[in-house]
């Protein structure tokens, strides 16, 4: 099975870096959210610890780039592209379902929509970087 | 909540930021200068967040206390996590790194900076 390019040399480093920043600040967030105020909304609250595990596996998966961890890579991302349309779509549709903001919330305005561009740059890394291409990227002299 | 110390780390942050990122265009390794930068950023977080929790145990504010030792914490720990990071990729992607780096941090005191004042944020 041809390697592809690893995930975590280059650019993709600084990725790793976003999707840890989100993971930690999710983290945080809903640890916070469910040990203080776990009755005051509880959707919310559940899709944030949700939204935490999606972009923790993301960030270790990415950094440990292998046979079994870049498929769940792949995964985690597609599930938090899904993620942050759904709740993006919902909140903007309708704000009472979740009372209290998410990571995803309005596709992430209240992270400067970063939550929204982060998927796209996730499966573009993961694109880029995908089995087959490493051969090609080793013969151009501008890879990363 | 500490004036101007909190103010200086979000320009002093911004700047490190922009020289990372010429450092990122001109295709320049991580050197002396940014490792500087980052020494000095960090003496400053150190700062903010001795002068932080001593503010919180001796004022009898209003204030969520984990959560605001948490996030002075964080900001401790991100920059030298950060800078590992960068330093383990010796090419313009691990300069981007703190790019990003620099881009967080002032979110964080920005943050931090909400958790004490809620009202006036």
């Amino acid at each position: 099975m041809p390697e592809g390019q690893p995930t975590n040399k280059g650019w993709g480093r600084a990725l790793i870096l976003v999707y840890a920043v989100f993971a930690f600040s999710a983290l945080g967030r809903s640890s916070v959210q469910l040990l203080e105020k776990a009755g005051e909304a509880p959707l919310a609250y559940a899709l944030s610890a949700f939204a935490a595990i999606v972009y923790a596996v993301a960030t270790f998966c990415l950094a440990r780039p292998g046979r079994r961890t870049t498929p769940l890579a792949w995964a985690a991302v597609l599930v938090e592209l899904t993620g942050v349309l759904v709740v993006g779509t919902l909140t903007v549709v309708d704000p009472e379902l979740f009372p209290d903001d998410t990571v995803w919330s309005r596709f992430g305005s209240g992270y400067g929509w970063v939550p929204a561009m982060l998927p796209f740059l996730g499966l573009a890394w993961l694109w880029h970087t995908r089995p087959g291409r490493a051969q090609r990227n080793a013969d151009s002299p501008v890879s990363a | 909540m500490i004036d101007p110390l909190q103010t200086i780390l979000i320009v002093v942050s911004l700047l490190f930021a922009a020289v990372a990122a010429v450092h990122v265009v001109l295709d320049r390794p991580t050197g002396g200068l940014l490792l500087g930068m980052a020494a000095v950023l960090e003496l400053g977080f150190l700062a903010q967040a001795v002068i932080g929790i001593g503010q919180l145990v001796s004022g009898n504010r209003d204030v969520n206390g984990v959560v605001f030792g948490g996030y002075l914490l964080a900001a401790v720990i991100f920059l030298p996590l950060a800078t590992l990071w960068a330093l383990g990729e010796r090419s313009r992607g691990g300069t981007a790194v703190l790019v990003v780096a620099g881009l967080v941090l002032p979110v964080l005191v920005v943050r931090i900076e909400q958790v004490w004042a809620p009202a006036s944020a």
